[in-house]
């Protein structure tokens, strides 16, 4: 998958996740969005959902991979803390597999 | 009609599940270590030893592609060994708390996002009654058991946003091939113990799985019950 592939992949899955949040609390779509961590627009439940999407979108491609990470919750390396992060993180475990 | 993942769906207690969730016309999905001697229209089954992580994965990937969505997961794979806790080799211990706890809790992380699909979704763990007896003999199992009832109230707040409710069930003695090793004195002492001091039956264990699954039930979760008034 390119870089730009995954990036609209990530998009998809918040465009999903905002399907169940109030007009308030939409997250925006872009690659600068801060999703979780200081600023984030994501609690960690939230964030989960959006990591599960994004599993089952790839698992649609039959791409099996686990995006979890023991870094999730340390704000200052989370490969989570804005989509633009996360879309690399994808790439690095897409390469690697 | 729900899709239902039974594991250790082959013989015992799990067998007894199978049968009856497909007489209320679900279907059932049962896995365990070797093939099933069940056959149903709507039974299907899969080889998977739930303490093997890649078989638990490859698991869920087929499920997945032929099911889409599971509505209800009921870890029902289990090992019970009962031995004194000085005699226990390490390997017993390592293979029951492998088996029933850490099988149940990569089961109910990849069952997930099979059960956000569903519009009713549920989590049944089973523990047992040895938890809180405390029962001699039973140091690997009711340790394992325990973590799993650790497990059921923790997933029961995670989970909680997804609308998924984790329950456990903990049964008294019932006779299945779990306990064919355990004295039948030993039995009949711990039965005695009991607010309602009879053996139970498959059936009373189907009651509450069929409770923890209907709809009115979605405010219940994070509970183990007990059967035969231990508490």
């Amino acid at each position: 998958m390119t870089h730009n592939e995954i990036q609209s992949l990530v998009f998809a899955a918040l465009e999903l996740t905002n399907q169940s949040r109030e007009d308030d609390a939409q997250v925006p779509i872009a690659s600068d969005t801060p999703l979780f961590g200081k600023q984030g627009h994501l609690d960690s439940m939230g964030l989960v959902g959006l990591l599960i999407d994004i599993e089952d979108m790839l698992q649609d491609q039959d791409i099996h991979i686990s995006l979890s990470d023991e870094r999730a919750m340390s704000a200052a390396n989370s490969p989570f803390k804005n989509v633009s992060t996360l879309v690399a993180h994808i790439d690095t475990l897409l390469k690697g597999e | 009609m729900h899709h239902i993942l039974v594991t250790g769906a082959s013989r015992g207690l799990g067998l007894s599940m199978v049968e009856h969730l497909l007489d209320q016309g679900n279907i059932v999905l049962g896995c365990s270590r070797g093939k099933s001697p069940f056959s149903h229209k709507n039974y299907h089954h899969f080889e998977a030893d739930v303490s093997n992580e890649e078989q638990v994965n490859d698991l869920f990937i087929k499920i997945r592609k032929s099911f889409k969505y599971i509505d209800v997961l009921i870890n029902n794979a289990g090992v019970a060994r009962m031995n004194a806790f000085a005699l226990t080799p390490f390997k017993n211990m390592r293979e029951t708390i492998d088996v029933n706890y850490a099988g149940t809790f990569m089961c109910c992380q990849k069952a997930i996002s099979l059960l956000r699909k569903s519009t009713n979704p549920r989590i049944i763990n089973m523990s047992t009654v040895a938890v809180p007896m405390n029962l001699e003999g039973e140091a690997a199992y009711a340790a394992s058991k325990s973590a799993v009832e650790s497990l059921t109230r923790v997933l029961a707040k995670e989970l909680s946003s997804f609308s998924i409710t984790c329950n456990a069930i903990g049964p008294s003695p019932i006779a299945t091939d779990l306990i064919r090793g355990v004295g039948e004195e030993k039995i009949a002492r711990l039965v005695k113990q009991q607010a309602i001091p009879k053996m139970a039956q498959p059936e009373d264990v189907l009651n509450l799985i069929d409770f923890f699954v209907k709809p009115e039930s979605h405010m219940i979760t994070g509970q183990i019950i007990y059967l035969g008034g231990i508490s």
